[in-house]
């Protein structure tokens, strides 16, 4: 996470810019040369004086390219880390909501967010208005450019220098939208050219593409294949997927639901043990979400949704989370089951996920088959590999429950071996502290197996793909 | 409780002068500031002469309701952000006494109906909705004054409190910015002659643009609810406009995944620098009503003028064509005697001050002398390119830029001529000599 590297803040600037192309004729070198025109006009606009910034959560705006002229308080050369000090603390100007949501962030404002406005008091031009006309028979072609580009500075850095180097980034994904937008060019249709910014391994860190909206990601491999050659990324894991999309501290998720809760705990002591932990980003899916009432049966639907949303997450597809509908549906179109299975409240198990992975997600699973519970204490190396390997989230059937399998703390030399455990039972809310606190995804020792209970776990294969 | 009304006594002066004209009935209409408590009225103007040579009404049935209300809408234009026709007022002999306040409740809900329709912006909850009807008695001098409101047409008139005071506007901060223009109007293939209306439609996405924009005065966003004196001296403001850009979505919040691509049978592009200003009292005014007094400014500026662009277009160019290059009447100032107020004006480039000073005389019904008419805020493009110089960008593709003192164009290129009639709009309305 980005956040380890104290000495560095990063600028994230977001606005929305108006692209207008007016395509005298349909063939493609007019087309190209109108659009090339077209991005040359915002280019303009962005360098020009009339680009403000606006901090989010404080009253300052910024003429970036007006030798930065702010509204009163800060300075030029005022270093970075001092104004990240004066939004922290939320200057007090007319009483805005903005000093208590600070709370409930997570106290990480390593980003300092930032809107584009254009200053229409800034008059380019000098004389009074003129109405001109064009009698030529054109295409116009209109969109909004939801530009959106980051840039990383030194805490000590002086502001005045990271905001133009912001300027200069706007610059630079401007061109990178202008190409985007012709290189999938179709006679006069123009696709929306959206940026994606991903956290790649040090010391690249973070790197931000476009991609045309409404192109799927399947199209779209062999410009990513150019771009894990010039970023030397491996070529058998996903990284520039739209799903792997670098999540901002402080932005909420849209969809509600808590990611990576295991990343609040700490390890239990264990002598001599590592652990093995999921690789990757997913949701956690419980009893009585999305007003589902699955409470005594859902259990391994659950865990089966927290999977796919690890897949979804990571780039493997670009499918939803299915809900249990779509689940039982699935298995009925495999013939497991009958079509009066759908919309029942029948439980399902691990042969049941790993038919449904198939189905779905085209995703291939082993399945684990341990006679008795006690016999889990001697899967550690199993367990401990297929983390390190796949790093999927493990569903495990047996008795009368179903769980998620997050990582086990495993010692070579002992066999000493605990769980992380993500249990589906949990009814309450999306509340982080009591999910953890009440051990609801917490480590777990060999008394929580029923000794007896023969178990089958589902042990999801990661796909080799870019 | 009623709405107060502080009267510049200069008003008082004016409507004691139009008492002692022989005529029965004498209409026109009050200007002022509307503020939450109360209102301030800063000029009175009678309603012009229908034709020259008639007799002053001599009845209420006489009066043309239509011919004041038009004068208020023409008033209106003529007025800087933060003042507004507040009202009518009738004097007429102590018979029509009681008729008057029915035809003052006519004319009232008339008149800011016909107001209110070109705007760009309408009324929100906050403004004040209540308009004035005053009637004075040419006999007892006796003032009766209500108001309507507007919102209600079938409430009762209120009565109001009509107070004289002098030096009403005297501490009257002024906001004062030049607003850059950039626009483009698609004009569609089947209807590319009708430029009005793609300029209407046009405009009311700017007015969208222009409502939800961030005003700064003195560098702090004046959103909220802070008294507009506390954020600093007003005589040192500083106004300035930011703009959001278009999100452009669906109704769904999704973003588009391709640009909206229409045909056009042409386009026109509107570019330049308006000179805006509003008036702002000084009683408890909020921050967030002074941003808002200047952006309707801005709004009105660039309506009135396309209007009566297009409005002069039809009248002297008959068919409604334009030249491929036009400028919009330019925007002059000139003070109202007794107050540090100015009013405006709009020139189009054939005029001079001469026409601008018949037109506040008609209007407004006081004399201005020429040289006090200030005509250095907006500067005139001199036009020097023609049609048909291949693509264009969405500038004007020559511009040079010359301060004239005068807007007229050196001979041999084509204006719009104006004839006679001064009035652009009511060729009803005769030339004052």
């Amino acid at each position: 996470m980005v956040a380890s590297d104290r000495s560095a803040i990063i600028l994230r600037a977001r606005g929305s810019l108006e692209l207008r192309c007016l395509l005298d004729g349909t063939d493609g070198s007019h087309v190209q040369k109108a659009v090339s025109r077209a991005f040359e006009r915002v280019r303009a606009r962005v360098t020009s004086q009339a680009l403000v910034f606006r901090v989010r959560d404080s009253p300052m705006f910024i003429w970036p390219n007006k030798g930065c002229q702010v509204t009163e308080g800060i300075a030029e050369t005022t270093a970075c880390k001092d104004l990240q000090q004066r939004l922290r603390s939320g200057e007090p100007d007319g009483g805005k909501r903005s000093s208590k949501k600070k709370d409930k962030r997570n106290g990480d404002t390593s980003v300092i967010n930032i809107d584009l406005l254009m200053e229409l008091t800034e008059p380019g031009r000098e004389a009074g208005p003129t109405l001109t006309r064009r009698e030529v028979r054109h295409h116009l072609a209109q969109m909004a450019l939801p530009v959106d580009c980051v840039v990383t500075a030194g805490m000590d850095d002086g502001i005045g220098d990271a905001f133009s180097r912001l300027v200069g980034a706007l610059c630079s994904q401007l061109t990178d939208m202008e190409s985007a937008v012709l290189r999938h060019i179709s006679g006069t249709s123009l696709l929306v050219p959206q940026p994606f910014h991903f956290h790649l391994p040090e010391p690249t860190g973070l790197v931000t593409l476009v991609y045309p909206t409404g192109v799927p990601d399947a199209q779209l491999e062999s410009f990513r294949k150019e771009m894990h050659v010039r970023f030397a990324l491996p070529e058998d894991r996903p990284y520039l997927r739209r799903a792997n999309a670098y999540h901002f501290p402080g932005e909420p998720f849209k969809d509600g639901y808590l990611r990576n809760p295991h990343l609040a705990l700490s390890h239990p002591a264990l002598e001599d043990a590592k652990p093995f932990l999921v690789q990757g980003v997913y949701s956690y899916h419980h009893y009585m979400q999305d007003r589902m009432d699955d409470s005594g049966w859902g259990c391994a639907y659950r865990s089966l949704q927290t999977i796919c949303s690890w897949f979804q997450q990571q780039g493997y597809t670009e499918r939803v989370v299915p809900s249990h509908k779509e689940i039982q549906q699935a298995l009925v179109d495999v013939g497991d089951k009958p079509s009066s299975f759908v919309g029942s409240r029948q439980w399902i198990g691990s042969i049941e996920v790993q038919a449904v992975l198939d189905q779905l997600l085209g995703i291939t699973s082993r399945i684990l088959f341990v006679s008795q519970g006690s016999e889990l204490v001697n899967q550690g190396r199993e367990l401990a590999s297929h983390f390190q390997r796949e790093g999927t989230p493990i569903m495990i059937g047996g008795g009368v429950l179903a769980h998620t399998i997050l990582g086990v703390l495993w010692s070579e030399t002992t066999g000493d071996i605990r769980f992380l455990i993500l249990d589906p039972h949990y009814t309450g809310g999306e509340d982080l502290q009591l999910v953890t606190d009440k051990g609801w995804c917490g480590w777990k020792g060999m008394d929580f197996w029923d000794q007896r209970a023969y178990y089958n776990l589902c042990l999801p294969q990661r796909p080799r793909a870019i | 409780m009623g709405r107060g009304y502080i009267v510049e006594a200069l008003v008082e002066q004016y409507l004691v002068n139009l008492q002692t004209v022989h005529a029965s009935c004498i209409s026109g209409i009050l200007i002022g500031q509307c503020s939450s408590q109360r209102d301030y009225v800063v000029l009175a103007a009678q309603t012009p002469q229908k034709d020259c040579g008639a007799v002053r009404g001599c009845s209420l049935g006489d009066l043309d309701a239509d011919w004041v209300t038009e004068h208020g809408r023409q008033v209106s234009r003529m007025l800087p952000g933060g003042l507004s026709v507040l009202g009518v007022f009738l004097i007429t002999s102590p018979d029509l006494s009681k008729e008057a306040q029915n035809t003052l409740r006519k004319l009232v809900y008339a008149m800011e109906k016909l107001i209110s329709m070109g705007r760009l912006w309408n009324l929100t909850e906050e403004d004040v909705s209540e308009r004035v009807g005053l009637h004075i008695c040419s006999k007892t001098k006796k003032a009766v004054c209500r108001t309507f409101d507007v919102r209600d047409p079938k409430s009762s008139a209120r009565p109001a409190d009509w107070k004289y005071q002098s030096g009403v506007s005297d501490s009257w901060p002024v906001l004062k910015c030049s607003v850059d223009l950039d626009l483009y109007f698609p004009l569609s293939e089947t209807s590319s002659e009708n430029l009005e209306n793609s300029v209407k439609i046009g405009l009311q996405k700017w007015a969208k643009q222009m409502e939800s924009s961030v005003c700064l005065i003195n560098g702090k966003h004046s959103d909220s609810d802070a008294e507009f004196m506390c954020i600093g001296f007003w005589w040192l403001l500083s106004l300035r406009c930011l703009c959001r850009p278009p999100q452009m979505s669906s109704a769904l919040g999704e973003q588009r995944s391709s640009a909206a691509a229409e045909a056009c049978g042409g386009s026109l592009t509107l570019a330049g620098v308006l000179q805006c200003r509003a008036y702002l009292h000084s009683h408890k005014l909020k921050a967030r009503q002074a941003a808002e007094a200047i952006k309707r400014d801005i709004m009105n500026t660039l309506s009135s003028r396309t209007e009566m662009f297009f409005e002069d277009l039809l009248i002297n160019e008959g068919d409604g064509k334009m030249a491929s290059q036009q400028p919009l009447p330019q925007r002059v100032f000139a003070p109202l005697p007794g107050t540090s107020l100015s009013l405006c004006d709009y020139m189009f480039p054939d005029e001079g001050a001469a026409e601008v000073g018949e037109r506040f005389k008609e209007m407004l019904d006081f004399d201005i002398p020429e040289e006090q008419i200030d005509m250095t805020q907006e500067r005139v493009a001199l036009l020097l390119c023609t049609s048909g110089l291949g693509f264009a960008t969405h500038s004007p593709c020559v511009e040079s830029l010359n301060i004239l003192p005068t807007s007229r164009f050196p001979p041999g290129i084509p204006v719009s001529s104006h004839s006679a009639k001064i009035c652009r709009t009511i060729s009803k309305l005769p030339v004052q000599l």
